[in-house]
This record gives structure tokens, C-alpha cells and sequence, in this order.
């Protein structure tokens, strides 16, 4: 097959239907290792991550089993764990491993991987890991001293020496981490319960003693396998792992950095997807956005508070002037004036239905940005946006279903500037400007 | 886990016709006539437990907070006072064609309404064909000079008058049958329409979501997966019943000059089966969609999707089968007790508006 077909199928591989999707990705595989094939596997990685077909365990895979949850994700727009680890440094980093553990043991592992299930893969596993673990410290020995650099084919800075150590204390409690994993699941876990922390205490607690240095690369793997990281900051500081009180201080510090980073790359994203977004705008995503965001900065900052910390304060405020502007220019900025604009008569004597879609999520928009008003300083400003927006639909509403005596042009743009207060102010008080307009004459 | 299943009812009547309500604790909830004629609805037990609430249909309002739609749905169908499934849908239509569910559900519930109008056209046309088939007429002229056509209304009116006299009826009666006739079946249509009527339709998706659940629930490893496999045996079992309506029903108009000599007798039985088949297939259409809208989403979405199914689905009454479902559905219920997610917005006191709009949204698909 071509260089240009299989990137033909890449992209048509990301529509078809899911028993299809399996087929083509078995029939892939067994294509080996060609450099075209991983671009196309490269391609579709959004829809493994979704479909999660059962792929043939090769070495690499088992390999990277301990670390797979920091990857970064595959779409440039989803949630970055923290202190992520790039595909690209594991697949640079893995021939180096291979020769570090020797052809033989390759050789060995690979014949037995193709007929290991059930507890024999687990074994094999282990010992891949201990293995790995080994050479992964020695190539990241071998570079800190200068040596392996060109091989490596990538430029090393301090963070990518970070992942090589995250990927090596990875494979050292890859143990730990299978029994992490089990405990917190399925992948993300929206709710942090006792028996989470319960789970995740213990196992750290284990690790501490035998291997310390790992124990951060454990925190970071929970995290990660958590809907939103800052959920565990807010347990983190009262979690007993059996620390010195400066150990544990250092690793909530380190922690709580890379969340505040998190928040602060995610803002920066929002800010530039806005800048790019400036004709049509979706507003109701940047509500979405910014009620995630505060929720994960009130989290943060009821950690730092528990723990008395106050070393990320003026990063925690910058992010909130973010969304606080955020909101104020995506979602209040003129919103009656849009909302208002929408429902005037096009073609046919109806609203336009993508302008109508559009008005309608302005104003989820506005019911949702009413949660986290108060805690953006923005409570007034919402309400005098909300008030004039519903006061000039309710007059729209009182005109048309006033004066319009059949199911038509008129009585659809009535009942359109209802359900749109009921968008933004709620049931009750739409059904209260109804009720009052049709008591005032008109029959429903 | 809040299910209508809990409740066994002996007929379709009792059991209720689902409502295409948007707020969320009522969506698809039953609505039922008591014993003195007036409207009740039944709401599965929000505090989790087994049994059903019986609520009057006018009292709904001050029980449930309800969005502005199920407000004047509800107040349409207090006026109307029909209760059917073809009353509800009627009404459902009209709803949503104020725009009260969005301007997408406006311009699906006007697409329904067009699509009824040309069904009705073209049954019309299809029983008069009928009619002059079992008389051994042509109606070739008569859709050459064009159905609307002065012309094709004069060869119509002449044909239908030879018809009349050579199976010995009234030509006015001969119109009569045929339009009481056209009313029962527009829904169903005739097996050779060229665009199969809405209840064959939704029988066909009906047969689509049975094979997907069914495979779905086979090969899935979620722990809703015994779940998904009793809404599949429901959705065989309320198919093989639709099929062997159908297929008697289809008998009865292939031997139209038959149905029209024995008219008084073979009436009954064809409306009999007509509406039958809207009480079979009542509800499925919003479940169908709510399937095909899951497919391709998370295995978690998907998860929840068979549990929003499990609470909804239209159980067949005991007297339909020899199955009893809602035994079955308790079983179910019991052996995935842990795990069954509890429909829980009630507690916020809160209407959940992403929710809402996910209900808006299948209810443009099911139109």
C-alpha cells in the first residue's frame, strides 16, 4: 500500500463504524513496524484512545503500560496531564532501552509475549518492567554525563530529562502503579471517594519505603487518571504517606506547580482559540470552560489554603483575571444585543435557524456563567445583562403573542423569546411571563 | 433505580401512552385516563424505591417544576383529553412546532407534519388503486392525467362510480369506507408504498436497535451488559408481536374486495390492528433514537444510555404475552443492583439544562 493511500485511510478511518475500525487496525498491525503505518496509527490515535481496540501486545506497548496515563493527549485541545510525557521521547527512547537490555533478553521476551495470556503476560510484564526500569536509568545516567545525546535524535532539555526519570520510576513501581490503576478506575474518575484515597494512600505508602523517589511519579499517575488533577490536590496535603514533613511539603509544592500549570496552559489555549474565533464565537463552550476552570482554581486554592501555602497566590489570581475576562468579553459582552438580534424575521418571515441556535447558546451560556459570577467578581454585571436581555424579550414576546392570532410567523417568535428567558432565567420565571401574557387575552 | 418497569399493567391502556416531555424527571413518563375519564400520569418513584406515582394530570404542574414546552404540552393535551399514542403525538407536534424545544425540534415536528399530510395523500390514492384493481379497472389514466388534475378528479369519480356499482354498494358508501380506511392506515400505509408509512418505519429501527443492542450487550464488557441484553429480548419480543399484526393486517387489505364486501366485520378487525400497532410500538421511537445517538460515543455514555433505556422502556402489558417482562425487569434489577446508576437530578431541586437539551435534541431525531 502507498505512502499516500494509508494516509487516505487514516483519515477515512476516523468515521467508520467501530467493528470496521477494529478490522482495519488488526489488518494494520500486522503490517509491522513501517514508518507509514505508525503515521497512519499516529492519525487515528484520537479514535484508539476512544474505541480502545484490542491491539496486539508487542514489547514497546507492555513497556510503556506503567506511564501510559501521562502521555500527552492525542488532541492538541484535550486536558495535558501534569508533568506529561511525550510520545516522541519514549519512541526515541525505547531502541536505546532495547540495546541496554540486550538482544538476547529482546529476543526472549519477544518469543514468549507472543503466546503469554493471563498470568504468564503478568510475569513477563514484571520482568520486562525491572528490566526496563534498569536501562532506562542507565541511558538517563549515560546522557546526564554527556554520552548517547546524538543517538537519542532529540534535543534534551530539562524537561525531557524529567520524563526519562518519570518513565524510569514508572517502571520501578510499575507494581504499584498496575494496583493504582485498578483502584482508580475506569479512566477518569469523576468523584474522588474514600475508598480512592483510601487506595491510593496505601499504595503510596508502601512505596515510600522502598523506593522514595517514586513516590512522586505515583501522585502524578492519580492525577492523571482523575477527571480534573486538582480534585486530589485538595486531598493530597492530608494524605499520610509516611513522610518527612519537608518531603511532603516538597511534593505538594511540585504538585500543585504542575496543576497551576495545567490551569494556566489551558487559559493560554482558551485565550488564543478566542483570538482565532473572532467571527462566530462558541460561547457556550467558553461557559463550559470557564465553570471547569474555576472549579479546578477553587480546588487549588482550598488545597493551598488547608496547607497554608501561599507561594502560587499571584499565579492563582492572574488565572482568575483570565476567566474573569474571559467571561466578561465571550459570554457578557453584548450578549442582549446578539441574543435580541437573532430572533428578527429572515426569509419566510422566520428567525434564521443557525443565528436562533446560536442566540439559544448565548443564553445557556449566561445560566451557566451564573454559578461562577460571585466567585469571579461578576455577579453585577451578569445581572444587569440578564435583566435587560430577559426585559426585551419579554416585550417581544408580549407583542408577538399579542397580536398574532395563528400558529405563524408571529406566534413562533413569541414562544421563541420564551423558551429563550427559560434558557437564561429558568423555567419558572418563563412559565411566569407566559402565563402572564396569555391571561391578558389570548387563548394558548 | 427509578424504572417504570416496577409497574405490570394488563393492557396498553393501563400502562399508558409515553410522553414526549423535556423535563427531565417526566421524560417519557405514561399518561393514562382513570376511571372517570380524566388524565393521570405515572411518575417512577423518585426516592428510588419500588412502586409508581399516580398524579392527575392538572395537579402535574404544582408537582413538578416543567419547562415551558411540557407546560403547554401538558395544557394541550388537558384540553384535548385523548390520551392515545396518535393523541399524544398530535399534540407533541403541535408543541414543538411553536419552537418551545428549540428552532431544530420546530422544523422536524414541520417535516412529521408534512410527511403525515403526503402518507394521507397516498394512502388515498393507494386503497382508491385498490378499489379499482378488485374490480378489474386500470388506474394508470387516472395517475397519468394527474392525481390534483380536474381530469384526473372527473376519471377518479367515474372509475370509483363503476367500482361502486359492480361490487353492488353505494358509490358515496364506496367513498366513505375507503376514507374511513385511509384514516385508520395512514400511519401503517400499505406494504407497496413507494415510502413505507411512520409505524413501518420506526418497526424497521426497531429491528435496528434490537440487532445493535443485541450485539452491543454480547460483546461489551461493562456491567450494564445484562442490562442491555433484557432491552433486546423486549424489543424481540414487542417485534415479533408488531410482525404478526402486520402480516395480518397486510392479509386482510390483499383481499380488498373482501374487506369491502364484508365491511361491517373486516372494519373492525383492520382498525383493531391499526391501532394496536401505535400501542406496540408506542415510546420506541424516542428509545431508537436515544440508541443511534449513543452509538460512537463512550463506552460510559453508552452505559449510561442502556440504564436511561432500562428506565423508559415499554414493557409489554401481561396480557400481551406470555412473558412477564416486569418479573423479569425486577430480576435484572435485583442481579445489577450495585451498579444500576441512580437517575438522581431530582435531588438538586434544580432543572439539569444540559440534560434538557440532550432530551430536545432526540426528540428532533424522533419526530
Amino acid at each position: 500500500m502507498a505512502a499516500e493511500d494509508l494516509n487516505i485511510l487514516g483519515q477515512q478511518l476516523l468515521y467508520i463504524d467501530e467493528q470496521k475500525f477494529r478490522e482495519v487496525v488488526s489488518l494494520l498491525e500486522h503490517m509491522g513496524h513501517n514508518p507509514e503505518v505508525q503515521k497512519t496509527f499516529s492519525l487515528i490515535r484520537p479514535r484508539l484512545a476512544e474505541v480502545k481496540p484490542r491491539r496486539r501486545p508487542t514489547l514497546k506497548r507492555v513497556f510503556c503500560e506503567p506511564f501510559e496515563d501521562l502521555f500527552e493527549p492525542p488532541l492538541p485541545g484535550d486536558r495535558t496531564p501534569v508533568d506529561a510525557i511525550e510520545r516522541v521521547v519514549v519512541n526515541r527512547l525505547w531502541p536505546l532501552v532495547e540495546a541496554e537490555m540486550g538482544a538476547t533478553l529482546v529476543a526472549d521476551l519477544s518469543a514468549r509475549l507472543k503466546s503469554a495470556d493471563g498470568p504468564a503476560l503478568e510475569a513477563l510484564s514484571l520482568e520486562l518492567w525491572t528490566a526496563g526500569a534498569a536501562a532506562v536509568f542507565a541511558v538517563t545516567a549515560a546522557f546526564e554525563a554527556g554520552r548517547l545525546a546524538d543517538e537519542l535524535e532529540i534535543r534534551l532539555n530539562t524537561a525531557r530529562v524529567r520524563q526519562l526519570q518519570h518513565v524510569g520510576n514508572a517502571l520501578a513501581a510499575a507494581g504499584e502503579i498496575v494496583a493504582l490503576k485498578k483502584a482508580l478506575s475506569p479512566k477518569p474518575v469523576a468523584r474522588l471517594h474514600d475508598d480512592h484515597l483510601q487506595a491510593v494512600q496505601t499504595i503510596g505508602k508502601a512505596l515510600a519505603r522502598s523506593r522514595p523517589e517514586a513516590l512522586r511519579v505515583l501522585v502524578l499517575v492519580a492525577a492523571a487518571r482523575l477527571a480534573d488533577p486538582a480534585m486530589l490536590l485538595g486531598s493530597l496535603w492530608n494524605l499520610d504517606f509516611g513522610q518527612k514533613s519537608s518531603d511532603r511539603a516538597a511534593l505538594f509544592a511540585e504538585v500543585s506547580g504542575g496543576v497551576v500549570a495545567q490551569i494556566e496552559t489551558r487559559v493560554r489555549v482558551l485565550k488564543n482559540a478566542a483570538a482565532q474565533d473572532e467571527g462566530k464565537p462558541d460561547r457556550l463552550a467558553a461557559a463550559d470552560l470557564a465553570v471547569d476552570l474555576v472549579n479546578s482554581l477553587d480546588a487549588t486554592r482550598g488545597a493551598m489554603e488547608v496547607s497554608r501555602r501561599n507561594e502560587f497566590d499571584k499565579r492563582l489570581k492572574d488565572i482568575r483575571g483570565a476567566v474573569h475576562e474571559m467571561v466578561r468579553t465571550q459570554v457578557l459582552h453584548e450578549a442582549d444585543g446578539s441574543i435580541i438580534a437573532a430572533m428578527a424575521p429572515a426569509a419566510g418571515g422566520f428567525p434564521d435557524r443557525e443565528s436562533l441556535l446560536r442566540a439559544e447558546n448565548h443564553a445557556r451560556a449566561l445560566r451557566k456563567c451564573a454559578v461562577v459570577a460571585d466567585s469571579l467578581g461578576l455577579r453585577t454585571e451578569l445581572r444587569t445583562v440578564t435583566d435587560r436581555t430577559i426585559g426585551t424579550l419579554t416585550t417581544s414576546a408580549r407583542q408577538a403573542l399579542g397580536s398574532a392570532g395563528t400558529v405563524g410567523a408571529g406566534t413562533r417568535a413569541g414562544y421563541t423569546a420564551v423558551r429563550l428567558i427559560e434558557l437564561i432565567a429558568g423555567p419558572t420565571e418563563a412559565n411566569r411571563v407566559l402565563t402572564e401574557i396569555l391571561e391578558k387575552g389570548r387563548p394558548l | 433505580m427509578r424504572s417504570l418497569t416496577n409497574f405490570a399493567p394488563s393492557t396498553f391502556e393501563e400502562r399508558g401512552a409515553a410522553v414526549g416531555f423535556t423535563t427531565p424527571t417526566l421524560a417519557q413518563t405514561r399518561v393514562r385516563q382513570d376511571e372517570r375519564g380524566n388524565l393521570e400520569v405515572l411518575i417512577p418513584n423518585i426516592s428510588e424505591g419500588r412502586g409508581v406515582y399516580v398524579v392527575a394530570w392538572k395537579s402535574l404542574p404544582l408537582a413538578f417544576p416543567m419547562t415551558v414546552h411540557d407546560r403547554c404540552l401538558q395544557d394541550i393535551l388537558m384540553k384535548s383529553g385523548g390520551c392515545s399514542p396518535d393523541d399524544l403525538r398530535k399534540a407533541t407536534l403541535e408543541t414543538a412546532r411553536f419552537g418551545l424545544a428549540g428552532p431544530n425540534a420546530a422544523d422536524a415536528a414541520e417535516a412529521a407534519m408534512r410527511d403525515d399530510e403526503e402518507q394521507r395523500l397516498l394512502i388515498n390514492y393507494q386503497l382508491i388503486t385498490e378499489v379499482l384493481k378488485a374490480v378489474g379497472l386500470d388506474a394508470g389514466q387516472i395517475l397519468k392525467a394527474g392525481l390534483g388534475s380536474a381530469q384526473g378528479e372527473k376519471l377518479t369519480r367515474d372509475s370509483m362510480t363503476r367500482a361502486a356499482k359492480s361490487l353492488g354498494i353505494d358509490a358515496t358508501e364506496l367513498y366513505t369506507r375507503v376514507a374511513e380506511l385511509a384514516l385508520f392506515m395512514e400511519p401503517v400505509g400499505l406494504p407497496t408504498s413507494p415510502k413505507p408509512a411512520r409505524l413501518r418505519r420506526m418497526a424497521k429501527e426497531l429491528q435496528k436497535f434490537h440487532d445493535t443492542m443485541t450485539e452491543w450487550s454480547t460483546t461489551t464488557k461493562s456491567e450494564a451488559g445484562p442490562i442491555g441484553g433484557f432491552c433486546a429480548e423486549v424489543a424481540e419480543h414487542t417485534l415479533n408481536h408488531v410482525r404478526h399484526v402486520v402480516t395480518r393486517l397486510d392479509q386482510s387489505v390483499s383481499a380488498f374486495e373482501l374487506l369491502l364486501r364484508q365491511w361491517e366485520a373486516k372494519r373492525k378487525e383492520v382498525k383493531a390492528a391499526c391501532t394496536r400497532l401505535s400501542w406496540l410500538l408506542d415510546g420506541w421511537d424516542y428509545i431508537t433514537a436515544l440508541w443511534a445517538d449513543a452509538h460512537g460515543r463512550s463506552r460510559h455514555e453508552q452505559d449510561m444510555a442502556v440504564h436511561d433505556i432500562f428506565r423508559i422502556i415499554p414493557l409489554l402489558p401481561r396480557d400481551e404475552g406470555r412473558i412477564d417482562f416486569s418479573l423479569e425487569a425486577g430480576k435484572v434489577l435485583t442481579a445489577n443492583r450495585k451498579i444500576v446508576r441512580a437517575y438522581v437530578d431530582w435531588r438538586t431541586g434544580q432543572l439539569d439544562a444540559d440534560l434538557v437539551q440532550r432530551i430536545e435534541q432526540l426528540k428532533t431525531r424522533a419526530a
